[in-house]
């Protein structure tokens, strides 16, 4: 039988040789040695360009990324003989891929991503050829689950009472982040992070659902222009309702509403409490019962309305 | 590079199962079957989910959420062309969860057909329940119990040329009834509770092309933003002040639509070459909403005395953004990527603000309100990334930030008018770098440091001086990954009269453990550990007090464990645990050290200590090979040490049946 297969595998690669444009010899040769990979490839997204048979044979099928098939046909298999994946540094495997999915605004700073510094590649997350997940070719059935997979940390701030819904089903991960990375925030310095995408007029992600609170308003609160709302709120998951940093609202204000010097609009300091306040009496202890406008207001430059 | 890519089927092996349903493990043929040329693949769950609820109920449908009833717990279906050349498509994909009633259901679609067209669609429903302020005084204020539609739409034409165009709309709906406050008559915090009925749209539509010009790609988009809110709030009957009882509205009615659009552009350019790849991106959206805010209010205001206020403020914001980034990544080698980037961002919020308040009919008080808040920030990063041998690479980066703020306050009253202008900027340094050693190719470590100056924050709680690092140490092989890390972050910020530091380290160590297909273990710990001072001002009995401070003591451990084995295709089993809790600073009463503020109330909010638990188990038998039976229980317990008002416990599960076509 193998004696059979041999010389089937020698004509095979003859015929392939002999029709060899610059060492391309089509996607069939390879089928006849990786059948597990061929018997699903038509719902493979890569399939596409066998579909056309328009694309020139560098952009084709196996061939557009593992190279040119000859040497690897001739040589009856190996991974010298053939770009492996397996086998590439994380630079080449992006390399790689980026030689198509470069163009594409949302890969446009994956060179500087966090993911690409700290030595990720695409196949950490993608899976091109045994993907469970209905899109994007991942390596997860879900996508939280590959994200968890190595922010641990996040993982335990979903786990919180209070967290936006990625467990349950409701949020993915890239409802908020780019894993290809992100161009600088436009809030607080435009430092970090790198891997946070942006809603409209590139504002925070937040504003992608909490749309009333984008304003414009004529009363801004003014931290969460400049600083964001990470000012006041843990956007993974927090102890406290309403992922509020503090569990106690009054806490919260006063931190930044001390009356402290060389901050704020004027930055002559963050204006402080009333006189009219009296902190000795539980009244006093939700701010936002009366600032009920917080986020900004139209009416009232304290928020009340 | 394999054992990444064995890693993350080993990843799936071991799928962290956090809410009991719906079953992961789908009924039917994992390879479909073949039907007129398209591959088939469908798998559909439907049961009942229960739950059984004590203590407070609020609290629970403010983090949990999940009620009695039929569901359609997920379904998916999918039809492949196996050539590639379906007459109207080649691809469907639908899924869907939790439709029938669930707190959290979603539903999406693409339909595709190679090189034609390709079409996207995904609809979310969330119950969104808050219960409100709870502590003293509050009387529940800021309840929520509304319902987040969400749906995107995105058609793109052609997605596989040079030249393809996009059509999209996305749109978003909250309704509901919300419970809030407002303060009349004066304002020595006379709050009366006000009822209101959410109803907020968002529609957004954008258009777009992608072309090829000089081997350069052009990408423009252009898109219509419109937001409406038409809530309206009344109260009938006599409701009397939570604060001031003698204050009393018996006759209330506000209305305040408040709409606006965005529109916008987007432009984008890239092209990647042997040794240079170009990017640059142009966006600008021109934000404007109007308002009118037309308030009655009759009542007998704090001193018995009625009053009859009438305010009405109308007005407009605007809010033009222009951003501008430009990325060139140069390829000098194999080894060696050095990467630059500058973005401008630039942001003019301003809006007036026309109040006219009549007090009994007689008097009219009018004020015109201007503010203005410009935002300009302009940074570049330089990130050098080099591979200096196949074990070992490192990268480094400098960015230089710099963010001016403009403001102008004025106000108008009595046709006098004033006004507070101001101008600061504020410049931020950083500096970074990292170490990435692969000493034996199932392990990696990885350690990186950033170090940040600002001389001009523009809160006392943000950077100032600052630093971060941050250790990863991952082992993976096919079946066995154990990862363990710590990242600190440091910040201070100082100032005359008060400081603020803040001290922040998080710890984990993970790992998965799938040794035969049919057996996996997961488990996580995280311990995050959170220390905060800053200086506070305050007045307490008409006296300010000064130079005390406001602490925050957090620590909280967070473990997650789960185990998924199979019984010789007899059943699918499934057992995870869930606990959180932050044990606080260690006290055993809400009394604290008598560090920080000494005013009682600021000694019981400097720690929280509460726990968080999760056990959950599942089971799922296939019946015949399209059919299978799941069942499930999880429970959910919450506990805060000091306030047992908020506690509360659930015995949610469910059975279900699985099918494919």
């Amino acid at each position: 039988m193998s004696t059979f297969r041999n010389l089937f595998l020698a004509l095979l690669g003859l015929v392939m040789v002999c029709s060899a444009d610059d060492g391309y010899i089509g996607s069939n040769a390879c089928r006849t040695c990786h059948p597990d990979v061929w018997s699903t490839f038509y719902k493979n997204p890569h399939y596409k360009s066998i579909a056309s048979a328009k694309e020139p044979p560098e952009r084709t099928g196996c061939e557009s990324c593992h190279g040119p098939g000859k040497a690897h046909v001739e040589a009856r298999g190996g991974k010298a003989t053939i770009i492996a994946f397996s086998e590439l540094s994380p630079e080449r495997f992006l390399d790689n891929c980026l030689r198509c999915h470069s163009q594409t605004l949302s890969r446009a700073n994956i060179r500087r991503s966090e993911h690409t510094l700290n030595g990720m590649a695409c196949g950490s997350c993608h899976s091109i050829h045994k993907s469970k997940a209905p899109r994007a070719l991942l390596a997860a059935q879900r996508q939280v689950d590959l994200c968890y997979g190595c922010h641990a940390s996040v993982r335990a701030q979903f786990s919180m009472p209070f967290k936006h819904r990625v467990n349950e089903g409701f949020m993915t991960c890239t409802d908020c982040h780019n894993p290809h990375g992100s161009f600088s925030p436009t809030w607080r310095m435009g430092a970090r992070p790198r891997m946070v995408d942006q809603a409209l007029g590139n504002g925070e992600p937040c504003l992608k659902c909490h749309s009333e609170k984008r304003g414009p308003f004529v009363f801004e609160h003014a931290a969460v222009r400049v600083d964001g709302c990470e000012s006041c709120h843990f956007p993974h998951g927090s102890t406290n309702s309403r992922l509020l940093r503090r569990p106690v609202v009054f806490t919260l204000c006063l931190e930044c509403h001390n009356g402290a010097g060389n901050f704020g609009r004027q930055a002559n300091g963050v204006l402080s409490q009333s006189p009219s306040h009296n902190m000795a009496n539980p009244v006093y202890h939700n701010c936002t019962a009366c600032h009920v406008r917080i986020h900004g207001s139209n009416s009232d430059a304290f928020f009340r309305r | 590079m394999r054992y990444l890519i064995l890693t993350a089927v080993a990843i799936m092996g071991a799928a962290a199962q956090q809410t009991v349903a719906p079953t992961p493990e789908p009924a039917g043929s994992a390879r479909g079957e073949t039907w007129a040329g398209y591959n088939v693949v469908d798998s559909v769950e439907t049961g009942y989910r229960l739950a059984l609820r004590g203590g407070n109920i609020p609290q629970y449908r403010s983090s949990v959420n999940y009620g009695n009833g039929i569901r359609l717990l997920s379904s998916y279906f999918s039809m492949n062309s196996k050539e590639g050349h379906g007459r109207f498509f080649d691809e469907i994909v639908i899924t869907t969860q939790g439709l029938g009633n669930d707190p959290y259901e979603s539903a999406s679609l693409r339909i595709q057909k190679n090189r034609i067209y390709r079409y996207d669609m995904s609809w979310r429903l969330n119950d969104y329940f808050n219960p409100g302020l709870t502590t003293a005084g509050a009387g529940g204020q800021h309840f929520l119990n509304t319902q987040y539609r969400l749906q995107d739409h995105d058609l793109t034409l052609f997605p596989d040329k040079a030249f393809k165009f996009f059509v999209g709309y996305t749109g978003s709906v909250q309704t509901g009834p919300a419970f809030s406050s407002t303060q009349l008559f004066n304002n020595a915090a006379p709050i009366t509770p006000l009822f209101s009925d959410l109803e907020r749209v968002r529609h957004e539509y954008r258009v777009g092309n992608e072309l090829r010009v000089f081997g350069i790609r052009v990408n423009w988009m252009r898109g219509w933003d419109n937001f409406k809110e038409d809530t309206q709030s009344t109260l009938s009957g006599a409701v009397p002040g939570i604060v001031t009882p003698s204050t009393v509205l018996t006759s209330f009615q506000r209305n305040e639509p408040y709409h606006g659009n965005s529109p916008w552009w987007r432009v984008a350019l890239f092209t990647e070459r042997k040794l240079i790849a170009i990017n640059g991106r142009f966006t600008y959206t021109s934000g404007q909403r109007g308002f009118v805010l037309d308030e009655t209010a009759i009542g007998p205001g704090r001193s018995g005395s009625i009053q009859n206020q009438q305010v009405i403020t109308f007005g407009d914001g605007r809010r033009p953004v222009a951003t501008g980034n430009l990325n060139v990544t140069f390829l000098p080698g194999s080894k060696l990527t050095i990467t630059n980037s500058t973005s401008v961002y630039n942001v003019r919020t301003s809006g007036n603000s026309y109040y006219t308040q009549f007090n009994n009919a007689t008097q009219g008080v009018e004020l015109l309100y201007f503010n203005y808040l410009g935002i300009r920030t302009i940074s570049n990063d330089t990130d050098v990334n080099y591979q200096a041998v196949p074990w070992a690479g490192v990268f480094a980066g400098y960015q230089y930030s710099n963010r001016r703020i403009a403001s102008d306050e004025s106000i108008t009253a009595f046709s006098v008018p004033s006004a507070v202008t101001a101008e600061q900027t504020n410049e931020l340094n950083t500096g970074r770098a990292g170490l990435r050693l692969r000493p034996l190719k199932p392990l990696s470590i990885l350690v990186s440091a950033e170090v940040g100056r600002a001389n001009q924050p523009f809160t006392p709680i943000a950077e100032r001086n600052y630093h971060a690092l941050n250790g990863r140490v991952q082992y993976r092989t096919k079946s066995l990954t154990l990862a363990a890390g710590a990242e600190s972050n440091y910040n201070f910020n100082s100032v005359v009269l008060s400081s603020f530091s803040s001290q922040s380290r998080k710890y984990f160590a993970n790992g998965t453990w799938t040794p035969r297909s049919w057996l996996g273990f997961d488990a996580m710990y995280s311990r995050s550990h959170l220390y905060t001072i800053g200086g506070i001002a305050y007045f307490a009995n008409s006296s300010l007090v000064q130079g005390e401070s406001s602490l925050y003591f957090s620590n909280i451990n967070s473990v997650v464990i789960g185990t998924r084995f199979s019984i010789r295709n007899h059943a699918d089993l499934y057992f995870g645990y869930t606990r959180v809790e932050d044990t606080g600073d260690g006290r055993s009463t809400t009394t604290g050290a008598g560090i920080g503020s000494a005013l009682p109330v600021f000694q019981a909010a400097q720690t929280f200590p509460m726990s968080f638990e999760s056990p959950l188990a599942r089971v799922s038998i296939p019946i015949t090979k399209k059919l299978r039976f799941n069942a499930g229980y999880q429970y959910y317990g919450y506990r805060e040490k000091f306030y047992a008002a908020q506690n509360f416990r659930a015995n949610t599960g469910y059975s279900s049946v699985s099918w494919s076509f």
